[in-house]
């Protein structure tokens, strides 16, 4: 026995309104990004808990889709960012204001 | 809970976290050790290359070197800039240290034993994603790299770091990708399970390409000549450890040479049959494998110029990468066969 | 209270309290470092789960691939974030509204769930039972994801190239 599954919840929970909380607050396009990586690593834990509470493969599979997935967001986000950051100077989103 | 067996399992797990102690610290010492005459079989080696003598002084060969050594990195003042980030900077050459001593955590040294009827299996801990472990352990020891070289807040320092978790990661794929045909032949990720695939014939005999590709990736990964860009000396003054100095400097060594015993012993329990080996006891065998490994390395170092930055990348990225994919597919389409 | 229990809590107090400092930190580089050890406390957590195969992947992949990135990225553009402000008042009511809607929902499906109060068992899925699984179950997912990586390489590799001085960085990208 190691917990009752709705511990598990609150705990994807909380971890995922970090991550809400890290992209809406932070004025930072990499801070922003962060906050992405934390909400989908939130949602594998809930996922592996799911797969544990079921005996079902599936959330697991669904997991290792989802590593998949965060890398390519983060190598392809990161690369814009950069590719921002050279054309800007900087990689605070409001100072993003010219239509060209 | 059942009562009757309780008193027996409880001895029989004490046992077991003797023999676990036990075989720790044999590991850790011999890891040690090797790694402080590993300094001194590299710079006699090299020496000879190089037509000089090496260390003569301390000794009867310089054989006392590595001790003396140790000594006067362990009084030396430890510095730390003013600038610094105090806390990573302190932590930095930890991680590279631990991350390679770690990593032989799943490296068997010898067959299974049994003493006084108990089976003492003679690796520290069987895990069954044992060579991913190593992975996972190697991707962690970039940060002892890039932290140390960010924090010391010097620009040699940042440079070497970014240059080294570029250069790290670049070839992780490489080093992950080579060992995939391994696993393909073992059908296990456990390391154990790898040595016993080898019963008949060694790795090394069906899968040359991926040895090649293998031994240049770890090179690359211990940032060693022909791959030491990272710590460049006559361009980035020492590169990410510009700035340490006493026995922080000596754990970034330190985890060095214990990261050239890993690579040796992965080497040989990958391609080379493990500890099996004619005549001589398992544990020996696997030490010899492992000092060869580590000789041909040295060896590289006397005879190869460094790399250009781009030569570095293309290399990995245009040249391994692709052949150890091709070399996954052939290996897939004979295993089908 | 089992040991696994005792175990659960602490990584998840691990795991919350490094991320919470993590969003918090105006420095990049202590936020990338907190955030690997919440990433570390997350693997734990898969192991505890019996998944053992995506524990280690947690780490190489998250760890020690994407954290990499984005350290590499933090130390290679210099951003000063001296001058940010962690909470612009404009986006106080939002977020409280939000935040608000978040927990009242998320209390009632917690509470509502008939199976949430079953216990979790211990159970482990071997490395090779899973991969048999996944490629005998999900085997056009695979395929799909291993497009969208050919993709993301593309991308990447597209976009790092439009730069004005093409040879100053590589960026080793579609990890």
């Amino acid at each position: 026995m190691i917990v009752p599954f709705n511990h598990v919840l609150v705990l994807a929970g909380l971890l995922f309104l970090m991550g809400i909380f890290c992209v809406v607050v932070r004025r930072s396009l990499i801070m922003i990004l962060l906050g992405v990586e934390v909400m989908l690593n939130a949602a594998s834990i809930i996922l592996v808990g799911a797969s544990l509470l079921w005996q079902n493969l599936d959330g697991q599979a669904v997991v290792l889709f989802v590593f998949a997935i965060a890398a390519a967001e983060v190598s392809v986000g990161l690369a814009l960012i950069v590719w921002a950051y050279r054309r800007a100077g900087t990689v605070d989103p409001e100072n993003y204001n010219i239509l060209k | 809970m059942p009562t009757a067996h309780q008193n027996k399992n409880d001895m029989e797990w004490f046992i077991g976290i003797i023999f676990l102690l036990v075989k720790l610290g044999l590991v850790l010492l011999t890891l040690l050790l090797l790694a402080a005459y590993l300094v001194w079989l590299e710079r006699k080696f090299l020496a000879r290359l190089q037509i000089r003598y090496g260390p003569n002084r301390a000794g009867k060969f310089g054989l006392l070197q590595p001790i003396a050594d140790t000594i006067k990195m362990m009084t030396k003042e430890d510095s730390v800039p003013e600038a610094a980030d105090r806390i990573i900077f302190l932590l930095a050459p930890a991680v590279v240290a631990t991350s390679a001593l770690l990593m032989f955590a799943v490296v068997p040294f010898g067959n299974a034993l049994t003493l006084w009827g108990k089976n003492i299996p003679l690796v520290i801990t069987d895990l069954f994603v044992g060579l991913l472990f190593v992975f996972a352990l190697s991707s962690l020891g970039v940060y002892g790299v890039a932290l140390g070289g960010w924090a010391s807040n010097s620009k040699y320092s940042l440079l070497g770091g970014i240059r080294g978790a570029a250069q790290m990661i670049s070839y992780e794929l490489s080093l992950g990708l080579s060992l995939v045909p391994i696993v393909m032949l073992a059908g296990s990720f456990s390391l154990v399970d790898i040595v016993q695939a080898q019963e008949k014939y060694p790795f090394i005999l069906v899968q040359p390409v991926a040895f090649v590709i293998f031994i240049i990736s770890a090179m690359a990964e211990s940032k060693r000549i022909p791959f030491d860009l990272p710590e460049a000396e006559n361009e980035l003054g020492a590169g990410y450890h510009t700035e340490y100095s006493g026995m922080r400097f000596g754990l970034f060594f330190l985890g060095e040479y214990v990261h050239m015993q890993v690579l040796g012993a992965l080497v040989a329990v990958l391609f080379l049959g493990g500890w099996r080996g004619p005549v001589l006891p398992p544990f020996l065998w696997l030490l010899i494998k492992i000092i060869m490994v580590a000789l041909i390395m040295i060896w590289t170092r006397g005879t190869l110029p460094r790399l250009r930055y781009d030569q570095l990348m293309a290399l990995g990225w245009k040249v391994l990468i692709p052949a150890a994919l091709l070399n996954i597919m052939v290996t897939g389409a004979v295993l089908l066969l | 209270m089992t040991i696994y229990s005792i175990i659960f809590y602490l990584l998840s107090v691990l795991i919350l309290v490094t991320t919470a400092l993590a969003i918090t930190r105006r420095n990049m580089v202590h936020a990338v470092v907190y955030l690997i050890f919440s990433f570390f406390g997350s693997a734990m957590l898969f192991y505890l789960f019996g998944a053992p195969f995506l524990a280690v992947l947690e780490v190489i992949i998250y760890a020690g691939a994407i954290m990499v990135l984005f350290l590499f990225i933090v130390m290679m553009l210099k951003v000063d974030t001296g001058g940010e402000r962690l909470f612009p008042l404009s986006q106080w009511l939002p977020a409280a509204v939000c935040g608000v809607l978040y927990l009242v929902l998320g209390i009632g499906i917690v509470v509502s769930d008939p199976n949430s109060h079953d216990a979790l068992k211990t159970a482990r899925a071997e490395p090779g039972a899973f991969g048999q699984y996944i490629f005998q179950n999900h085997w056009l997912s695979i395929e799909i994801i291993s497009l969208l990586l050919l993709v993301a390489v593309i991308g990447a590799l597209l976009l790092a190239r439009r730069s004005k001085r093409p040879s100053a960085q590589e960026i080793p990208e579609g990890e």
